[in-house]
C-alpha cells in the first residue's frame, strides 16, 4: 500500500505533497507529538496533586492553565488529526479511489492544524476546554483566552473540511462497482462521524464568535451583567461536544473493526448490524447533549428527556460489543499488539459505558457531577477506549507505513503497561469522586482517603508515562531499524486483504 | 457475512433495553421524590462569590463561610451568584447545585444530626476555585 | 377477552393512582422528611450492582473468549474462512 518511509524522499516533498498518505503520513506525526506534549501535561498535573499543597506548580493560576492546555491538546490536537490520520491512509484505498476526493482541501485541513495549536500552546489559557462563561468573559485573561477562541475556531473549520472531503470520498468516490453496503466498516465510520461533524460543529463555531465579541465588550450574549445567559452557552457547547464524544469514538471503534476479525481470522459477525449500529450511534447522539447540565437548574422534565436520549445511545454501543465478542466466537486468535489494543479497549468501553449510564441516572449527579468520578469516566473513554483502539491500529498500520515491523515485545510491554496504569488512574478517581474530591483544583484539603487515592492514581499515571517512552523508543527505532516486513501478510495471518497494498496510489 | 443467525443479538440487545428501561424508571423515581421540596422547608440564601459563600437565613441573619443550621428541619437553598458560575454542594448531604449569575436555583436538604461538614465549590470558578470551600455546622433543635 | 382487558385496566387504576398519589405526597408531613442522602446512595449501589453483575459476565465472556480462542490452545482447529483465505469481510 504505502512505503512512505521506504524509499527515501526529502522531507519538504512529504510536507507539500497533497497525496492521501503523505498527509495521512503529517497527520499522524503531528498527532503523536501532541499525544506526548499533552501527556506531559498530565503527568505535570498528576505530580502536582501527589501531596496536599503546592510542590511542582507553583500557583493555581499555572495549574489551571495547564490542565486545559491538557484536554484542549488531547482532544483536538491527537484524538481528532490521529483519526483523520487513519482516514486519510484507508479510506481511499478501501473505497478504490486514487486519492481523497479533494486533495488540495486535505493538505489545507491538515496545514490549518499546527496554527490553530500554536496559537493554544502559545496562548496557554486558564478557563477550562470548555471555556465556561461568565469566567471566561469577565475574568480570564487575554490574550490567552482570545488566542484559544482563534486557534478553536481554526481547528473547528479544519475538521469540517476534513469531514467534507471523507462524506465525498465514501459516497461520490468510491468504485463503481462498489455498492455502499460493500464499504468496509473502517470507512463507515468515518462517514458517520463525519456526518456528525458537519451538523455539531457550525454551533460551536457560532458560540466561540458570540464568546469572542463578548469579551470584546460588543455584545453580551453569554455575560448576565448584559443580560445575556452563561447557560445559552453550555447548551450551545455541549449540542457540539456531546456529539463530538461519538465522533471521536466511532472512528475508532472502525478500527477495531478491521483489528479483530483479522487476528481472529474470521469475518466480522455482522457488518450489517455494526453499520446500523454507526448510523444510530450518530442520530442519538444528538439527543443527549444537557446531560452535562443537570445541575445547573434544569426542569424535572428537561432532565428526564436528557436521561432519555443518553440512554438510547447504550443499546447501539452494546451491539457493536456483541459484534466483537461474536467475531472472536470460534477464531483462532492471533494475540499480537494490535489484538491486544483492541480487545483492552472494549473491555475499558463497558467501564467506561457502564459509568456513562450511572452518570445519566439524574440523582446521581448529586454525587458524582464535577467530582473525580466524572474525569475517571471521560478518561476511560477518550484514553481507555478511544487511545486505546487509535494505538493499537498505529501498530497495525506501522509495517504499511514503513514497510518495517515494530517491536512485538516492546509493544506487549507497552500494552500491558498502559492498561495497568489506564486501570489504576481512572477507576481510583472514580472512587475519589464518590469521596466527593471537585474536579480542576490545583490543592485540596489532607483528607486520608482524598490523600491515597491521588498518591494511588498518580502512580498509575507515571505508568502510563513509562509506557509511553517504551512507545516512543519503538516507533523511532522501528521505523529506522527494524526489520522488515513481509507487506503481504506481516502479522503472519494468512488470507488474503481485500485493499490491494501491491498497487499502492502512485504520487501525482 | 454467512448463513448465521441473528436471534443472539435480538436478544442481548433486548436485554440491553430492559435493563435501560430500568435504570430509567429507578432514576426517575428517586429525582422525583428528591426534588419534592417539604412545605414547611427554610429558605436560606446562598450567594457565591469568587472565592467565598454567604449565607441569609430567613430572619435575616447573615454568615459567611459557615453555616448555621438546625438538625430535624427542612432547609431550602436559594442559590445565587455574584460574578461567574459556581456550584454549592455539600457532599456528606449529597447537595449539589449550580449557583448561576441571573438564574436562581434551588436546591433542599433536612439534616438529622448534629455535627459539622464541608461546604465546597464544585464547578470551575477561577484562581482559588480549589479553596472557595466551607462549613456546615447542623446543631442540636433549639426547641 | 375483552372483559379481561376492562378488569385488568380497573384494577391497574385502582393500583396505580394510589401509589402514584401516595409518592407524591411523600414528605409533605411537617417533622417528617426523605433523607436524601439514602435515597441517592441506595439508588447509587442499586445500580452499582447491576452494573458488576453484568460487568462480571462481559469481562468473563471476554476472558474466556480470549482464553479458549487463542492460537495456542490445544484444541484449536483453522476457522472455515482460513481454508478459503477469506477472512477480509466484504460481505
Amino acid at each position: 500500500m504505502v512505503l512512505e518511509l521506504q524509499k527515501p524522499r526529502p522531507v519538504w516533498q512529504i510536507m507539500f505533497s497533497t497525496h492521501h498518505t503523505d498527509v495521512g503520513l503529517l497527520y499522524l506525526i503531528m498527532s503523536i507529538a501532541f499525544l506526548f506534549m499533552g501527556g506531559a501535561l498530565a503527568l505535570l498535573i498528576r505530580a502536582e496533586l501527589f501531596f496536599p499543597g503546592a510542590q511542582m506548580i507553583a500557583d493555581s493560576m499555572t495549574f489551571n492553565r495547564i490542565f486545559t492546555v491538557h484536554g484542549t491538546t488531547l482532544i483536538f490536537l491527537f484524538l481528532l488529526p490521529s483519526a483523520s490520520a487513519v482516514g486519510n491512509y484507508f479510506v481511499p484505498i478501501m473505497v478504490r479511489y486514487k486519492d481523497m476526493a479533494y486533495p488540495k482541501l486535505n493538505a489545507i485541513a491538515f496545514w490549518m492544524i499546527p496554527p490553530g495549536g500554536a496559537l493554544i500552546w502559545l496562548g496557554f489559557a486558564d478557563f477550562t476546554w470548555y471555556a465556561t462563561p461568565p469566567y471566561s468573559i469577565i475574568s480570564a485573561p487575554g490574550p490567552a483566552a482570545d488566542m484559544w477562541i482563534f486557534g478553536l475556531k481554526i481547528l473547528g473549520i479544519s475538521s469540517v473540511l476534513g469531514a467534507i472531503n471523507f462524506i465525498v470520498t465514501i459516497l461520490k468516490c468510491k468504485h463503481p462497482d462498489m455498492s455502499i453496503g460493500q464499504v468496509p466498516l473502517l470507512a463507515w465510520s468515518f462517514l458517520s462521524s463525519s456526518l456528525i461533524v458537519l451538523v455539531a460543529i457550525p454551533t460551536f463555531a457560532a458560540a466561540l464568535l458570540m464568546l469572542l465579541t463578548d469579551r470584546l465588550g460588543v455584545t453580551g450574549f453569554f455575560n448576565p451583567a448584559m443580560g445575556g445567559d452563561p447557560i445559552a452557552y453550555a447548551h450551545l457547547f455541549w449540542f457540539t461536544f456531546h456529539p463530538e464524544v461519538y465522533v471521536l469514538v466511532i472512528p475508532a471503534i472502525g478500527m477495531m473493526y478491521e483489528i479483530i476479525p483479522r487476528f481472529s481470522r474470521k469475518p466480522i459477525f455482522s457488518k450489517s448490524s455494526g453499520i446500523f449500529a454507526f448510523v444510530l450511534l450518530a442520530i442519538v447522539s444528538f439527543s443527549s447533549w444537557a446531560h452535562h447540565m443537570y445541575a445547573t437548574g434544569m426542569s424535572f422534565t428537561e432532565k428526564t428527556v436528557f436521561m432519555i436520549g443518553t440512554l438510547a445511545a447504550v443499546p447501539a454501543s452494546g451491539m457493536h460489543v456483541f459484534n466483537f465478542v461474536a467475531t472472536m466466537w470460534n477464531g483462532r486468535i492471533k494475540f499480537l499488539t494490535p489484538m491486544m489494543w483492541s480487545i483492552g479497549g472494549i473491555a475499558l468501553f463497558f467501564s467506561a459505558g457502564a459509568g456513562g449510564v450511572a452518570n445519566a441516572a439524574m440523582p446521581l449527579d448529586f454525587t458524582t457531577h464535577d467530582t473525580y468520578w466524572v474525569v475517571g469516566h471521560f478518561h476511560l473513554f477518550v484514553m481507555g477506549t478511544i487511545a486505546f483502539g487509535t494505538i493499537g491500529f498505529i501498530y497495525y498500520m506501522f509495517p504499511y507505513v514503513t514497510g518495517r515491523m515494530y517491536n512485538e515485545n516492546m509493544g506487549k510491554i507497552h500494552f500491558i503497561l498502559s492498561f495497568i496504569g489506564t486501570i489504576l488512574v481512572f477507576f481510583t478517581q472514580h472512587v475519589l469522586g464518590l469521596y466527593g474530591m471537585p474536579r480542576r483544583i490545583f490543592d485540596y484539603p489532607a483528607i486520608p482517603e482524598w490523600v491515597a487515592m491521588n498518591q494511588i492514581a498518580t502512580v498509575g499515571a507515571m505508568i502510563i508515562g513509562v509506557s509511553m517512552i517504551i512507545f516512543l523508543i519503538n516507533l523511532i527505532h522501528s521505523s529506522a531499524k527494524g526489520k522488515p516486513a513481509d507487506i503481504h501478510d506481516p502479522f503472519g495471518l494468512g488470507g488474503k486483504y481485500y485493499y490491494p497494498f501491491e498497487s499502492k496510489n502512485p504520487h501525482h | 457475512m454467512g448463513g448465521h443467525s441473528n436471534w443472539p443479538e435480538w436478544i442481548y440487545v433486548g436485554v440491553i433495553i430492559a435493563l435501560m428501561f430500568w435504570v430509567g424508571a429507578e432514576a426517575w423515581n428517586v429525582e422525583r421524590l428528591v426534588e419534592h421540596v417539604p412545605a414547611d422547608a427554610e429558605v436560606i440564601k446562598v450567594t457565591g462569590a469568587q472565592w467565598f459563600w454567604t449565607f441569609e437565613h430567613e430572619d435575616g441573619t447573615k454568615e459567611v463561610g459557615t453555616l448555621h443550621v438546625e438538625a430535624g428541619k427542612a432547609y431550602k437553598f436559594e442559590i445565587y451568584s455574584t460574578d461567574v458560575n459556581h456550584s454549592f454542594n455539600i457532599h456528606d448531604y449529597v447537595v449539589l447545585m449550580d449557583a448561576v449569575p441571573g438564574r436562581v436555583n434551588t436546591v433542599w436538604f433536612a439534616p438529622d444530626k448534629a455535627g459539622e461538614h464541608d461546604i465546597q465549590c464544585r464547578e470551575y470558578c477561577g484562581l482559588i476555585h480549589y479553596n472557595m470551600r466551607g462549613k456546615l455546622v447542623v446543631e442540636e433543635p433549639s426547641t | 377477552m375483552r372483559n379481561l382487558l376492562g378488569l385488568f385496566l380497573v384494577l391497574a387504576i385502582l393500583v396505580i393512582i394510589p401509589t402514584v398519589d401516595h409518592a407524591f405526597a411523600a414528605g409533605d408531613e411537617p417533622g417528617e422528611y426523605l433523607d436524601r442522602r439514602v435515597l441517592i446512595w441506595n439508588l447509587f449501589f442499586r445500580m452499582m450492582t447491576v452494573a458488576f453483575t453484568v460487568g462480571a459476565v462481559v469481562s468473563g465472556t471476554m476472558i474466556w473468549l480470549c482464553w479458549r480462542f487463542r492460537e495456542s490452545h490445544p484444541k484449536a482447529t483453522p476457522t472455515e474462512y482460513e481454508r478459503s483465505g477469506d477472512f477480509g469481510g466484504s460481505a
